[in-house]
């Protein structure tokens, strides 16, 4: 489903993508992510397709804004029927809750549910709406860091079942990984957009990095010819060889994966390499990553022995160093 | 005396003085000649005939305007909420002479009331204006609060599941300010059947009950106000009083 929409106030943003299976925009905070959701449930005044100039009641969309916003005087199944008509809205109600596997639970108030239960009770109040679009406005925030994978998972299982096209927006880079597609708002345009295997490989800019959550995106300034360019880093005070298409002079924004940055033996370092302290040592589910300190900057990289001392020195291969224009 | 120790003090003061006109009342009162003055059965169905009457009507046009008033930001706001403050402020005296100077027989409305059969002086229909002017104000201050109290995310939210906006109002706005709204209308209650000032001037009679105590004393004496004065305390006071528990219980 194509979404294009233009808003005025309370800021300017115009927005046009694509929504395919669950589609993650993703945006620094401040960039108006939902306030465009809140457009194209009606909810502000904005122009745009689908659904332009209907009232909020007329559009077929499921909205499940941050913090859920269940009716705190009605119980789970009453909140589900609210969005039913007819004699029969208990019994299909109790369908919905039973599609999210919370039909145990029907009789209890909002109050009494876990934030992972709650957005349960949203998402099977928005389904029953039947709605062609659905709008998440920061699905993860109001979960449980530790229960927070599981029902992330569940979500995205819902909405795949259901069917319908879902739009949510958030700065989570966990979100994002777990996107059918991915589009990218950085000063409130769209700056890129694809698959999140497409934009990983290629991040359109440093911007595009940092919402995904990278680490090691610095500032730099590029010196020399083509055949024997040097990236200036000026927070680190260091320069670094490495090739790209880029003019003499330039001012980039470049990055290295932390699992690129080459720590060396002690005794069997380069002349070149480059003297870090280290900061703090980070291990967790995810892998185990040392925090060190070049200049004024701050490097991350991937530790591949159990070992290493107070101070190091490292290798930034050129080839695994990418530069954007800033 | 320690500085908690003196606090309580001071506190437990200021509860007996609360408490002390009540204990007067139940002291003074002559149990075993409990008897009304001729006359205080008309005042007691009055003021609550009439009463129920302006209630109907504070609620009927308050409401909306109440809601209006917290769901809107509108230029000159301030104008409005003056307005709503002055009718408030304005000592009860002061609103019947004003409305005396409108509706009454001479007043520009009054006398075009008038001549269309409606007589705001002296009548049942004063007696309901100058009880709806004495009270509008706290309802309606009361009860912007209530709905002030709704969060607007979940009307708009039941917006977006396919309800018209008058059945969000129903469903959403009015359930979830229940008890600010009873409590407005318990205030609202308390206000319009102790209104004395305004019904004084454009509503001598018919006699409610806070004028019939007045001529009972000016005529009897102060004896002659208790059984009356029960009976004001019997149905003016529980709604009111059972609302304001449970507010704070909701509270606590």
């Amino acid at each position: 489903m194509r979404v294009d929409y233009r808003i005025a106030r309370p800021i300017a943003l115009a927005a046009g993508f694509d929504v395919e299976g669950f589609t993650v925009l993703l945006g620094a905070s401040g960039e108006g992510k939902s306030l465009l959701l809140r457009a194209i449930a009606g909810l502000i005044p904005a122009q745009g397709e689908p659904f332009d100039g209907l009232p909020p009641q007329h559009r077929a969309v499921g909205y499940l804004p941050q913090g859920h916003a269940l009716f705190p005087h009605l119980n789970a199944w009453q909140n589900v029927a609210f969005a039913l008509a007819g004699p029969r809205r208990r019994d299909e109600a109790l369908q919905w809750l039973e599609r999210v596997g919370l039909a145990e639970l029907a009789e209890r108030l909002p109050a009494q549910l876990s934030g992972g239960q709650q957005q349960r009770v949203a998402l099977a109040r928005a389904l029953a709406r039947k709605p062609q679009l659905l709008l998440l406005d920061e699905p993860t925030s109001a979960l449980d860091p530790v229960t927070r994978d599981d029902v992330l998972a569940e979500l995205i299982a819902e909405v795949h079942a259901a069917g319908i096209p879902a739009l949510a927006v958030s700065h989570d880079p966990a979100l994002a990984a777990v996107a059918d597609r991915l589009v990218l708002l950085h000063q409130r345009r769209i700056v890129q957009a694809g698959t999140p295997a497409e934009v990983h490989a290629q991040p359109a800019s440093a911007a595009v990095a940092r919402l995904l959550g990278l680490r090691n995106v610095f500032r730099g300034k590029l010196e020399g010819a083509a055949d024997a360019q040097h990236l200036l880093w000026l927070e680190a005070g260091v320069s670094l060889p490495v090739r790209t298409p880029l003019p003499d002079g330039a001012r980039v924004d470049w990055h290295i994966a932390p699992e690129a940055v080459v720590l060396h033996d002690a005794g069997a370092a380069p002349a070149d390499a480059i003297e870090a302290s280290v900061e703090l040592r980070q291990s967790s589910a995810h892998g185990r990553y040392l925090g060190l300190r070049c200049g004024q900057a701050r490097l991350w990289a991937g530790l591949p022995s159990s070992d290493a001392a107070a101070t190091v020195r490292l290798s930034l291969p050129p080839a695994a160093i990418r530069c954007w224009p800033a | 005396m320690s500085r908690p120790r003196l606090v309580a003090g001071l506190a437990a003061f200021a509860l007996l003085l609360l408490a002390a006109p009540f204990a007067g009342l139940v002291l003074a009162t002559d149990w075993r000649h409990f008897g009304f003055a001729h006359g205080d059965g008309g005042a007691v169905a009055v003021s609550l005939g009439l009463s129920l009457v302006a209630l109907g009507l504070i609620v009927a046009l308050g409401t909306p305007l109440a809601w209006w008033l917290a769901r809107h930001r509108v230029r000159g706001q301030w104008l409005i909420d003056a307005l709503l403050l002055l009718a408030l402020l304005t000592p009860p005296l002061a609103m019947g002479l004003l409305l005396a100077t409108m509706y009454g027989p001479y007043g520009p409305a009054g006398s075009l009331l008038e001549r269309a059969g409606l007589a705001l002086t002296n009548s049942a229909p004063a007696f309901v204006m100058a009880q709806f002017y004495a009270a509008l104000p706290y309802y309606v201050l009361a009860a912007r609060a209530a709905f002030e109290g709704v969060p607007r995310e979940l009307e708009q939210i039941a917006l977006t599941l396919g309800h018209s906006p008058a059945r969000c109002f129903f469903r959403v706005s009015l359930p979830l300010a229940k008890l600010g709204l009873a409590a407005a209308v318990a205030l609202a209650w308390v206000r319009a059947l102790g209104e004395f000032g305004v019904v004084l001037i454009v509503a001598y009679y018919p006699q409610g009950i806070p004028v019939k105590l007045w001529t009972n004393l000016q005529d009897i004496g102060l004896a002659a106000v208790y059984p009356l004065l029960w009976v004001f305390f019997l149905v003016a006071l529980p709604l009111p009083l059972a609302l304001g528990l449970a507010v704070r219980r909701r509270l606590a």
